[in-house]
């Protein structure tokens, strides 16, 4: 019904900073480690700030070609939050 | 009064988001894209789908469809839960990109908006066609690759939006008096925006069948025989192209309602759900900056019946507390054997906060400022962290959903998310 799996984990990620380009992939996440195992990450879908309060949390939707990951990282905390992940394929339905 | 048809260029132009919330979800998470998925504010057996992907629609789904029903004829349907701030951060982008070709530029909900060329003609020096497919492709470029939206041009705000329904998804159409005629005889008359059943019937029992009937139905039948009011005039002269509807309404109510997670008529139940609903209501009335008179409290029972009972005070009031003690009185007048599937409350009669004016009476100064501490705790820290602590269910099952029709909730809502 819903393929989310809720994690809500701190994990360590390496972020790409951009000088120039579209304000969306200025910064993004390349890849990060998740139970001891390295996810690059190949497709930046979707990026938005929203705020808990008064901190600004920017989210990013992302990509490893098999599964969409959703991590927040938190502006005034300076950390990286594994929130969900949607197992998936990238093949339409019949 | 015989209008012709409006002659003048078209300059109105209404954007709308394909199936918006579950194309931005979409966007966000590649896997779901191609497959049927739908949203909803809150995931139970009987939640019922807001939004639907166009996979989802060309296999039946209809907004409003119960998820146990669609899961009857696609079990593999994906429902995923609203969120806010990724709708919101969509609308922004899609109102930044509309306001760089008009400062007129009016978002008619979270998905849709309109942009008044008027005046801006020497500034383009194009048509609006070429205008409607550079924001289409800005839309993929700045948003998502994924999102796509329906652009439709017209002389006024109700044919644009005809344009933009014309060819979904991803079209772009101009109506005018070029083609008027030509759209209206392809139509049925509840595919018009405005019109449902009950004016259908209305329009039916006039002996108009179609919209073409309907545009050549005089200014006197609309008005005397079929809408019995002005409503028949603005009828005629929006099917002709004259813009009617660049009104600027009033707030006139603020509220919020609640379907019961356990159905119920026990107060222990029933009243912290209750209360919340009346804080978070004070909430919207002070944010709009207005003080209410009105209080209307409702419920929906188990048996079908409805109840209902409203009060006006003489002093308007815009407390937590105060609200939570006029709405309780009146919502304790309920038939209280009787189990309770959804209730409400309205706060309406509105007017100007006086709230900058201090008080004589010492003990109204103190609840002005506790409200306004409280406020401000909540705005610093977020997701209404302050409360009573009678609430405190309510708080757990009272999900903020996300809002139809207008946007002007939406900042607030997102200091909740």
């Amino acid at each position: 019904m819903d393929p989310t799996h809720y994690l809500n984990e701190r994990v360590d990620v390496v972020t790409l900073y951009r000088k120039s380009g579209d304000v969306s992939t200025l910064c993004f996440p390349y890849k990060m480690k998740y139970k001891n195992e390295e996810i690059i990450f190949t497709e930046l879908c979707l990026r938005h700030p929203t705020s808990k309060g008064h901190r600004m949390i920017h989210v990013f939707d992302v990509g490893d070609g098999t599964n969409d990951y959703r991590l927040e990282f938190d502006a005034e905390g300076l950390t990286w939050t594994l929130v969900a992940l949607l197992e998936g394929h990238y093949e339409p339905r019949d | 009064m015989n209008l012709e048809i409006s002659k003048e260029e078209a300059q109105i132009m209404h954007i709308d988001l394909n199936s918006a919330y579950a194309t931005a979800e979409q966007q966000a998470h590649k896997s779901l894209r191609g497959r049927p998925i739908g949203v909803t504010n809150r995931i139970s057996k009987h939640c019922c789908v807001i939004a639907a992907s166009y996979e989802a629609k060309a296999l039946g789904v209809k907004v409003g469809m119960r998820l146990d029903e669609v899961q009857q004829f696609i079990p593999d349907f994906i429902m995923l839960e609203t969120d806010p701030p990724k709708y919101h951060h969509v609308y922004q982008a899609l109102c930044r990109i509309m306001k760089d070709y008009s400062p007129d530029v009016k978002m008619k909900s979270i998905d849709e908006g309109v942009i008044d060329f008027h005046g801006t003609a020497d500034l383009h020096k194009r048509p609006l066609t070429e205008i409607g497919m550079e924001i289409k492709e800005r839309v993929r470029k700045e948003i998502g690759s994924h999102m796509r939206i329906n652009v439709g041009i017209g002389t006024n705000r109700f044919l644009a939006k005809e344009a933009a329904g014309w060819h979904k998804p991803d079209g772009l159409d101009v109506i005018d008096f070029r083609n008027i005629k030509k759209y209206y005889a392809e139509q049925q008359l509840t595919d018009l925006t405005g019109i449902a059943s009950h004016f259908e019937a209305r329009l039916n029992a006039a002996g108009i069948f179609s919209p073409m009937q309907f545009l050549n139905a005089s200014s006197d039948t609309l008005r005397r025989l079929v809408f019995r009011s002005v409503i028949g005039e603005d009828w005629y002269q929006r099917l002709r192209g004259y813009e009617v509807d660049n009104v600027i309404t009033k707030l006139g109510n603020v509220g919020r309602q609640f379907v019961l997670d356990v159905r119920s008529a026990d107060d222990s139940v029933i009243l912290p759900r209750f209360q919340y609903l009346c804080e978070t209501t004070g909430k919207k009335l002070r944010y709009n900056n207005v003080d209410a008179r009105g209080v209307y409290v409702w419920a929906m029972f188990q048996t079908g019946d409805h109840w209902y009972v409203r009060k006006m005070h003489k002093q308007p009031f815009f407390t937590d507390r105060d609200i939570y003690a006029k709405a309780l009185y009146l919502f304790n007048q309920r038939p209280k054997h009787l189990i309770i599937t959804a209730m409400g409350i309205t706060l309406y009669k509105l007017e100007p906060s006086t709230r900058s004016q201090q008080s004589i009476f010492d003990e109204v100064n103190k609840q002005e400022w506790l409200t306004t501490a409280i406020d401000e705790i909540n705005e610093r820290y977020g997701n209404f962290i302050l409360f009573s602590a009678n609430a405190l269910e309510g708080k757990h099952k009272v999900k903020q959903k996300i809002p139809f029709g207008g946007t002007k909730y939406f900042e607030l809502l997102l200091k909740r998310a």
